[in-house]
């Protein structure tokens, strides 16, 4: 089987953690990275990666490279993704898949229109417990499910920390609304409209209400109540204003109910990620998804979540964004 | 000896007032009625809000420009300043912690030091010389009110009255001062001497944040630092930046308290017990293990 080239366009945060999954995936290896900063080229080039650019256009040029991986602030996901698409390379966003349905939309045509692969990054789904948990709703474990609650409370821009916990300084678009397309509803809440979508279908009403605890212009937490037209109802909360990190999704159905989350290792999750460097990553959503989608690139099979759920869970944004309560 | 008051507030605004005026009562602190400019320095870290511990209350200072408004007039010059730092950025950390709003409803200045003009001073501290920056508004100013937060902080064990000048310094990449960071807070100290400090204890930060409702009050920085560092558990003399700025005539060790019984406090305080240095030991080494190997 051919091995599949990658390219990874911007080594932000989210970057650096595709970066060192990179090294370890089965079937592919990264052979460029592009970014403005000098110092993110120098750590590619410290892991390994010999083709680095500071301009994305000359990675897409490069002609080895079958598919990139888009990890860049939200309002240069279509400019980069359409380019990406126009050069013929399979694409894999970071979500959210752009800043507003219409943006998203100009990505999936520019997808559809050259014949490459979209794929949204969303990891709770290739998360074990997440898994775990669609599967045991497909098999009817827990009965019928009425009622899920799903939150995603974390320390967002406004905390970014060291892996020592100092605080580090947080680059400048998170603060404009026009730049990322609104707050922790879109940033966090995507994760979670994706997962519930995954779990329970199709979405036939939203409402939100948003808040402002930091007088910023966008919202820094919101709950929303979603109705799906398997009957199912669901609280989804996001916040920004905390000082560590949670995911957690509770499920109610007539047998059982379930609860998961993204604190679920066990103290020997923890000896093996410490003592084994493979270990570490592969047990990561992150990893997961990145293996996932080059495996769907050697099989020749459409990845999901594709660009239209990536598309599907803006418009749900969207909605909930103009359907407050 | 230097006074230190305790005076234990409700969080509420007509509270707030009245507790600001009885801790300079206490202290017997007056305001010059011609007084003109006053510089007030709060201690913002981060965009943490009041309610973690880590930074002052807005509505603390927001009382304290209604009392210096009584107590002065209503036309004096109030600017409210911090700088940038190598993690924070004033212009938001002043709106999201609700800095703005308060000085609008106020009608008083926010400043960010690091934009302002500056006089580069030399300044010798323990047998070692420092070139630090004063900025002109404070250089300007007729009085200077430092309203620190009492809490744990890494690297100085402690941070206070003292410590919350550091903040003053305009140069945004604090971190550069951080091999020196005793002398460097000593050394601003001596350049930028506040005229009172107001000791944020409403919300404080130990091993988790916990609601004091403690106002303290006092002219010398040395004697509310040591007195408060008595509350949080810490022996003032291993704290190096307080026993430097003894030795170099900062303040006093020595101190009176009056008002309420410091040891009600230091009973409240969230301390660092046996059990709790044990596991942040492990989780410290745990943490170092995880990003060296990634």
């Amino acid at each position: 089987m051919k091995e599949i080239n990658l390219g990874l366009i911007g080594l932000g945060e989210m970057g650096k953690v595709h970066l060192r999954n990179c090294i370890h995936l089965k079937g592919a290896r990264l052979i460029a990275a592009s970014d403005v900063s000098a110092k993110s080229l120098r750590v590619a080039k410290s892991a390994g990666i010999k083709n680095l650019y500071s301009d994305y256009n000359e990675l897409l040029d490069n002609p080895g490279i079958d598919a990139v991986i888009i990890s860049l602030p939200t309002f240069l996901h279509a400019p980069v993704a359409i380019r990406a698409a126009e050069c013929g390379k399979h694409i894999f966003v970071e979500k959210p898949l752009a800043r507003h349905f219409n943006e998203g939309l100009s990505i999936t045509s520019a997808a559809k229109r050259h014949g490459v692969k979209l794929m949204v990054g969303y990891p709770l789904r290739f998360m074990p417990q997440f898994a775990g948990l669609k599967k045991s709703l497909e098999a009817g474990i827990l009965g019928d499910v009425q009622i899920a609650a799903a939150s995603t409370i974390s320390n967002g821009p406004f905390f970014h920390r060291t892996e020592y916990g100092t605080p580090r300084p947080v680059p400048s678009w998170w603060f404009d609304k026009t730049l990322t397309g609104g707050g922790a509803l879109i940033d966090l809440g995507s994760h979670l409209v994706d997962i519930l979508t995954w779990f329970f279908g199709d979405v036939a009403t939203i409402r939100s209400q948003l808040g402002h605890r930091f007088n910023m212009d966008f919202e820094d937490y919101a709950v929303c109540v979603m109705g799906f037209k398997s009957g199912v109802v669901a609280t989804l909360n996001v916040g920004w204003f905390a000082e560590y990190h949670r995911v957690q999704v509770d499920v109610y159905g007539t047998v059982f109910h379930a609860h998961t989350g993204s604190k679920s290792q066990t103290f020997i999750d923890h000896i093996m990620k410490l003592t084994s460097k493979r270990a570490r990553n592969v047990s990561s959503g992150f990893y997961q998804e990145l293996q996932y989608f080059v495996t769907c690139l050697s099989k020749d099979i459409s990845p999901a979540p594709s660009g239209q759920q990536g598309l599907q869970n803006l418009r749900i944004i969207e909605d909930a964004y103009k359907n407050t309560l | 000896m230097s006074l230190v008051s305790l005076v234990k507030v409700r969080n509420n605004t007509t509270s707030l007032q009245q507790s600001i005026q009885d801790s300079l009562n206490l202290i017997q602190f007056r305001f010059d009625a011609k007084v003109n400019k006053i510089v007030i320095k709060p201690n913002l870290c981060y965009y943490w809000d009041s309610s973690t511990g880590e930074t002052t209350d807005q509505k603390l200072v927001g009382a304290l420009i209604d009392v210096i408004r009584e107590n002065t007039s209503e036309s004096v010059d109030i600017s409210i300043v911090e700088s940038d730092a190598s993690a924070m950025r004033c212009k938001y950390a002043f709106r999201m912690l609700g800095y703005e709003k308060m000085a609008d409803d106020k009608k008083v200045k926010l400043v960010n030091l690091t934009n302002d003009s500056i006089q580069n001073m030399n300044v010798a501290v323990h047998n070692r010389s420092f070139r630090l920056s004063l900025p002109r508004c404070i250089a300007e100013a007729d009085l200077f009110i430092n309203v620190p937060k009492m809490k744990y902080m890494a690297g100085t064990k402690f941070s206070g009255a003292l410590k919350n000048i550091f903040g003053c310094n305009p140069y945004p990449k604090k971190y550069r001062y951080h091999k020196w960071l005793d002398e460097v807070i000593v050394g601003l100290n001596k350049i930028m001497k506040p005229d009172l400090c107001l000791m944020d204890g409403l919300v404080v930060r130990g091993t988790r944040p916990q609601k004091l409702g403690l106002l303290m009050a006092g002219a010398d920085p040395v004697a509310l630092d040591v007195s408060a560092a008595r509350i949080v558990g810490i022996n003032p003399r291993s704290i190096r930046h307080i026993s430097l700025a003894s030795t170099e005539g900062i303040g006093s060790l020595k101190y009176i308290n009056v008002g309420e019984d410091l040891s009600k406090f230091a009973k409240l305080f969230p301390k660092k017990d046996a059990k709790y240095k044990t596991w942040g030991f492990i989780a410290k080494v745990y943490s170092r293990l995880v990003a060296r190997f990634n």
